[in-house]
Formats: structure tokens, sequence, C-alpha cells
């Protein structure tokens, strides 16, 4: 039988506040805290508080069988410590049961693999530091935001002590293949690959509370009868979802607190084991190299970059952004403001490739445009640039 | 949430095609007070561009309307006979439609009174209205007219409207563009005017609002039953052909329309200053005429705005796509805007545009920048954001432009079928 593997991603942005031309070399307070603070605590109530409860009550009962892991960004370890320390301290406990792993990542959840390696490097080390002074663990297991993933990112983590990489289970890259199977990545065969199964994490994260679904309401037995009839012979169900999918995209009344409450006793009884993506890196060998030459990420259904990186504002700022790191390195107090804006948040808001749709973009974004969205932020860059004496930057185009 | 909250009234915003057999066309009389060439105003355009819309679709439409023209305004459109009385028929035979045959909507100065012709709304006109009421229901007798439904645009033709449905036992639309209270800047309307408003409102089988704002006004000042009100936007009939920018001296940033209170031209001018004071090389172009336009001439030497604000006056549709291909930014600031077509003609043309949450048209467009109306902090900084970044000039153009070219009439005419058919089945 296949193991189950978990793994729940955690963050929350830095929003900007509304920041106008003329508030360029005016004002430093970039961001609104006080929406920062109200997510962070509607959030908390809904979803980081009641899920860890939920979480540490069945690795209690389940005496360590039950297994899970989360990637937390360090952006909403700072909000926590600010607004919510007990939030932190329920994760803690998480990590004191052994039972729950936590994953590598950039600290600010930013896109700079894409631009910038040496500013990768210093906030995958700068998380790395920051999960072992908080959790007492150092990852092993490497996420890259938004799992954004090529064959050079596992030749640049390559020998970096990361043991393999989580990726999105692109049917164009998989064709014929499974995702519950280890494979590892083409260019360094080192470095093992963990594939998000997208139709079992699915049913979770999008579909579970859709009344209009031809499987709703979703039991958990039928759910465990599909992840074992996976095949015997699969490794691995790689499950993975943004956290807040836990009593924030699905609420409490769609019953998904249930559905998880008794998850763990549906699938142990079926004979799956849980397994944290670790665990699975060394239990199983790679089954065959997979070829990723193009970036594939787990957004929309393109699952390539265009969800950031896609139009001509997204580009304009990333370049912007990036082109003003040397000056601010320089400048340490406007260092950690530019930090905060290496979130890829920021570029998502900018996207204008569902907007009239008025999808999930929409939903997420604090502005009511994508072009409010590029303004308040090149306004904002203009800022740093002035505060961190770089007078000849100018917006890119 | 796909599809956008409606609210409480029924959007329009997709019509599920549901293959109507086209074995029954319905037959709508249509009343209007203006049709090209002959208006006043944007209503005429509308109820133009619509008509031809429907007719396409197969929709018998026959128009009425008083001092109606000699000749048609196009070939799409073709003069019945002379009726008795002062009015006179308007027959659209859809066989006649063709777009091959198009020459464009010919647009006449919106002067009252053009070519020597009597005002659209003269001293009498309570009287010209019963007069019109009467002499519709003549026509229709006289000419064994039938129809399945009444559509009266506003508000000169609602008693006719009311009569001629109550006479034939026919279900009645009433459009609503704008109201009195839009007209009058608020809280003044005409007490005679908004009676008459509101005996169609209310007598009105179904309400066709052209944006939300006019609905809430439908329902809150005229007492109009919101589950009879629909809302259902106007198009535009777009440009194929995108010019190109024109080569020019410097940034430029346009107001076109009625210099009136109600389209906030002093919030326009007041920005430019605040621009200026920041980038002293951008040139305001404030177009159009209208009791305001010496006030904001005062106010601009006041500011001491000189030669960086320009007041070419009344412009017609020749000078306006001139003014559309210098301009980098079209400003719409209205205080009270039913609708507003303006901004969709801009960025047909490849022009970015800020609209005031205070107009219809900023409830349907999500590729304009939305400001506050009296905001003209905000405002400048929109501007200046603008000229600053001309990446965020050319995203907008280009999704701008994308987004006005859904924007079709015939999505229209398919709602408002869709609705005349909804009435009949009632």
């Amino acid at each position: 039988m296949p193991d189950v593997c978990m793994y729940f991603q955690v963050h929350q942005p830095d929003r900007l506040r509304r920041y106008s031309v003329f508030d360029i070399g005016n004002r430093r307070d970039y961001f609104d805290d006080s929406l920062n603070k109200e997510v962070l605590l509607k959030v908390s109530d809904k979803c980081y508080r009641p899920m860890n409860a939920l979480l540490l009550e069945a690795i209690r009962q389940q005496e360590g069988r039950f297994r899970v892991a989360f990637s937390i960004t360090c952006c909403v370890l700072d909000q926590m410590e600010r607004w919510a320390p007990d939030v932190l301290d329920s994760f803690r406990a998480l990590a004191a049961t052994g039972c729950v792993e936590f994953l590598g990542e950039t600290s600010k959840h930013s896109l700079s693999f894409l631009v910038d390696r040496n500013e990768f490097d210093y906030q995958v080390q700068t998380h790395r530091d920051r999960m072992q002074s908080l959790f007492g663990q150092t990852p092993r297991i490497f996420r890259n935001t938004e799992l954004i993933y090529r064959n050079d990112l596992a030749a640049h983590l390559s020998g970096r002590g990361f043991q393999a990489i989580i990726a999105e289970g692109v049917d164009r890259i998989l064709q014929w293949r499974s995702p519950n199977f280890v494979y590892c990545a083409e260019s360094s065969r080192d470095i093992k690959l963990l594939l998000k199964n997208y139709r079992l994490s699915d049913d979770i994260a999008f579909r579970f509370g859709d009344r209009g679904w031809s499987e709703y309401p979703l039991r958990v037995e039928t759910y465990a009868d599909w992840l074992g009839r996976c095949g015997p012979e699969a490794n691995s169900i790689n499950l993975f979802m943004d956290y807040e999918t836990f009593g924030e995209h699905q609420w409490a009344d769609t019953g998904i607190f249930d559905f998880m409450r008794q998850l763990p006793t549906a699938v142990l009884e079926r004979g799956m084991r849980f397994r944290t993506p670790s665990e699975v890196a060394r239990e199983f060998d790679a089954a065959a190299p997979v070829d990723m030459p193009d970036y594939v990420s787990w957004a929309d259904t393109e699952r390539d970059l265009t969800a950031w990186y896609g139009n001509s504002m997204q580009r304009s700022a990333m370049t912007s952004l990036y082109s003003l790191r040397e000056a601010v390195l320089s400048s340490p107090d406007a260092l950690d403001d530019w930090r905060r804006l290496t979130t890829s948040d920021h570029f998502y808001y900018m996207c204008t490739k569902y907007f009239a749709d008025g999808d999930v973009h929409k939903y997420f974004s604090p502005y009511e445009s994508p072009y409010e969205a590029y303004i308040t932020f090149m306004n904002v860059m203009a800022d740093l640039a002035q505060r961190s004496g770089y007078s000849a930057w100018v917006p890119a185009a | 949430m796909p599809g956008g909250g409606g609210g409480r009234y029924g959007i329009c915003e997709t019509v599920v095609s549901t293959a109507i057999p086209y074995a029954r066309r319905v037959r709508v009389l249509m009343l209007g007070w203006e049709f090209p060439p002959y208006f006043a105003g944007g209503v005429g355009v509308v109820a133009h561009a619509l008509t031809r819309a429907l007719v396409a679709r197969g929709v018998e439409v026959t128009y009425l309307m008083p001092h109606a023209p000699d000749q048609a305004p196009d070939a799409s459109v073709e003069v019945l006979g002379v009726s008795p009385g002062r009015v006179r028929v308007l027959g659209v035979p859809s066989q006649l439609y063709s777009y091959a045959t198009e020459s464009g909507i010919p647009i006449q100065p919106s002067r009252a009174g053009f070519r020597g012709a009597r005002p659209l709304y003269g001293p009498d006109l309570l009287n010209e209205l019963k007069d019109f009421e009467d002499s519709c229901l003549k026509l229709v007798e006289d000419r064994k007219l039938e129809f399945d439904v009444v559509h009266a645009h506003d508000w000169t033709t609602f008693p006719a409207g009311i009569a001629l449905s109550r006479r034939r036992n026919s279900p009645l639309a009433v459009h609503v563009h704008i109201t009195e209270f839009d007209k009058t800047g608020g809280s003044h309307a005409t007490p005679e005017v908004f009676q008459i408003e509101r005996d169609g409102m209310q007598a009105a089988h179904r309400l066709i609002a052209v944006s939300r704002r006019v609905a809430r006004d439908c329902e809150d000042r005229y007492g109009a039953d919101p589950r009879r009100i629909r809302v259902i936007y106007n198009g535009i009939e777009t440009d194929p052909s995108l010019q190109p920018p024109r080569k020019r001296s410097g940034p430029t940033v346009l107001f076109l329309g009625r210099v009136t209170r109600q389209k906030g031209p002093e919030f326009f001018v007041r920005a430019a200053r605040r621009v200026l004071d920041v980038q002293p090389d951008v040139t305001f172009i404030l177009a159009g005429t209208g009791d305001q336009l010496p006030h904001m001439v005062e106010l601009s030497a006041e500011l001491g705005l000189g030669p960086r604000m320009l007041f070419p006056g009344f412009v017609d549709r020749a000078q306006a796509a001139e003014l559309y291909s210098q301009a980098d930014v079209f400003v719409m600031p209205s205080v009270s805007e039913p609708f507003g077509i303006v901004p969709l003609e801009a960025m047909d043309r490849g022009v970015p545009v800020i609209v005031s949450r205070q107009s219809g048209v900023s409830e349907l467009l999500t590729n304009a920048l939305k400001i506050e109306s009296w905001d003209v902090e905000d405002l400048s900084a929109k501007i200046l954001a603008f000229l600053r970044y001309p990446v965020l000039h050319d995203a907008m153009r280009v999704e701008g432009r994308r987004e006005v070219s859904t924007l079709h009439w015939d999505a229209v005419a398919e709602k408002i079928e869709a609705l005349y058919r909804e009435m009949i089945d009632a």
C-alpha cells in the first residue's frame, strides 16, 4: 500500500498600505499593519488555532502514526510573533511531538530564484536558521515558492544539505507516469523529487465544499478508498496544499474539520502509513529522473509562472525591485523593507490574467485592480531608491 | 465569486442561450424622443445602436418619435410614412440592415435646436407629451400596428408608453438612462418631471436601468419594485482600427464632456494644478461646453495654469478623434453619471481612463482606474502614475481596448430580447 504524505503551506504576506506618488519621500510606513494584523487574527481564529489543535490531538491519539509536514514562511512567523504568539507556540508544540517536519524555503516567500541567486541563497539560509532556532529542526526537504521548479533549482541546491525538492506533478511533464513515485532531478540525481498528486490534493483544497461537485459531500471513507486504490506498488501519495484550506478556503461549515479529524484513522485502517517528506525521500529509491527544463508551479490551470511573472507590469516591478538590491544592501534600514517586498504576493496582485472574471486572484487581492497594485508597488520602490541614495534608479520597462 | 455581485437587482450580465425558436419573432413598439440625426444627447445614440442590434437579431422594431427627420440617418433605417400630427414612424426593416453599407452614426452637434430646428424640450413640453401620447394612440390604430411589447426610453415617452400598453394590453418596459435627480444635481427634481418618471416606473412591467446606481435611484427615489428592475449596461460601437498615438511634444491629459457641475470639471482643473506642481510639462485639455465653462476658465487663471490648460470648446466627432490620438490619459471625474459612454470611446481609441466611482460605467469596467469624484489628491496621484510608469500606460491601453471590444451592442440586444420574451411569457 502507498504511504500518505501531507505537507501544508503556511504563509501570509505583508500587504502594502495605500501609497501614492505624493507619499514618495514623505513616509516610510509602507505596510498596512492594521490590515495585516486583522487578516492574521482572522486566519488564526478560523484555521491555525483549531487546525493545530486538531493535528496535535490526532498525533497523540495515533501515538505517532499520524505525521505531517509544514512549510512556514518567515513573513507569517514574524506576524505571529507580533500579533498571535500563542499560535507560534502551538506550532512549536507540534514540532515537539517528533511527528511534524518543517520544510525549507525562502524566508520571504520570494521569487528570488528567478532573478537573483545571491538573494535566494541568503533567504534560504535565513529560513533554515529560523527553523532551527524555533523548531529545533534543520530542513532537509526544499519547497520553492509556489512550487516553482526547474532542473537548475535541483542543480543549485545539490550539495547544500537537501535530500529532495517538492514540486507539482504536472501532467504535461509526467504524461503517463504517476506522481505517486519518488523521482530524481534530471540534472542532479542526488536530489529526489516529491511530486504533488494534484487531483487528490485538490479534492480537499478546492472541491471539498463545492456543492456542484459530483462527489459532494465527500465522505472520509470514500476518500480513503481513493487513496488505497492508487496501486500497491506506489511509493507515496503526496497531498500538498495551503494550510489555510482548513477553515479559511473551506469554511468550517463544509465539515472540513470533521473530515480531517477522521482521516488518520480511515487511512491507517486501510493499511496505509503516514510519512513525512524526508521519510519518503529516505525510504524510497528514485524510480527515474524527471526532466523539467521549463519552470512549473502549482498555480492556476497553466501551472507556470504567469501568475507572478506574466505581464509587463510584473516584469517591470520585478526588474525594478532587484535592480535596487545592491543599493539597499548598504542601507540596513531600507534592507528589511526591501526584503518584505520580495514576497511573491505583491506580484500576484498585478496579475491581469483572469482579472476580468473576478476569480481567485481578485479574491486574494487587497487592491481594486492589478493596476493599483503596480502603482503602489512602484511608488514604494521609488521611495526605497531615494532612501538608499540610488538617485539614478528609474522604473524598469 | 465569478460573475460579480449584482446585489438585489437582476443583473443581466450573462444570458444563457437556450436556443429560442425564431419561429416567433418579437415585435416591439419603441418610443423615443430622439433618434439620429435628430437628438440632443446620448440617449439618441443609444436608442439607435440598440435598435440596429435588435433588428440584426431578428426583432421587429417600430420606432415612434416626434419631430422625425425627413431622411433616414443611414441605410439601416427607413423612414416609412408620414402620419397625422407630429408623429412619424421610423420603420426599421431587417432586410435592409447590412453591415457592409454602414457608414457609422452621423453625429450632429449636441445643441438643442441645431440646424434651426425647434428645441427638443419646448416650454409647453407637458402639452407636447400629451399630444405625443394621443398621436401615438391614433397612429397605432390607423395603421393597425401589431406589437408584443412597448419599450419606452426616458422620460418623455413614459405617458405614451403607459397609454399604449393599456390600450393594447401589452407589457411595458421603461428604459431609464438618466433620472431627473442626475440632471439637476441631486435633490432639486422638477416636480412635474418627477411625477411622470415615477408613474412610468411604477406602471412598467420591467424597468431597464443602465447601471446599478440608476437602479438604486429608481427604487429609493421613485419607489420602483426592485423585482422588476434589470440592470443592462450600454454597449459601444468600437472602431476596429486602432491608430497609433500621434507623436507630440509632451504628456497630455484629456477631459471631454459637457462642462457642467454634474461632470466635475472643477476637480479636473484642480488636479491639473497638483500635477503641474510635480511635473510641469503636462498639458491638460478640457474639451466641451456648458454653463460651468466660464468658471473653469477663471479658476484655471486663478490657479496660474496658463498655457498648460487648453479649452478647445465644443468638439465634433473628428476633433474628438484627434484629441484621443494625442491623449495619454482620459479623465471623467463626474459627480453623478448614470452611465457615461465617453470613457468607453477613449478606451476604444487606446487611451487609458480614470473614472469616478459615481459613474455607472465604473461598475462595468475592470480595466480603468477609479477615484472618488471629489478626491483631487487621488486623481492627481493617478494621473502622475500614468506619466511616471509607461508600463502601466501600455498595459491599460491593451487591456482596456480588449475589454471594450467585448461590450458590443449585440450582447446588449441579446439581453433585451431575452427580457422581452420574459415579459411576453409572464
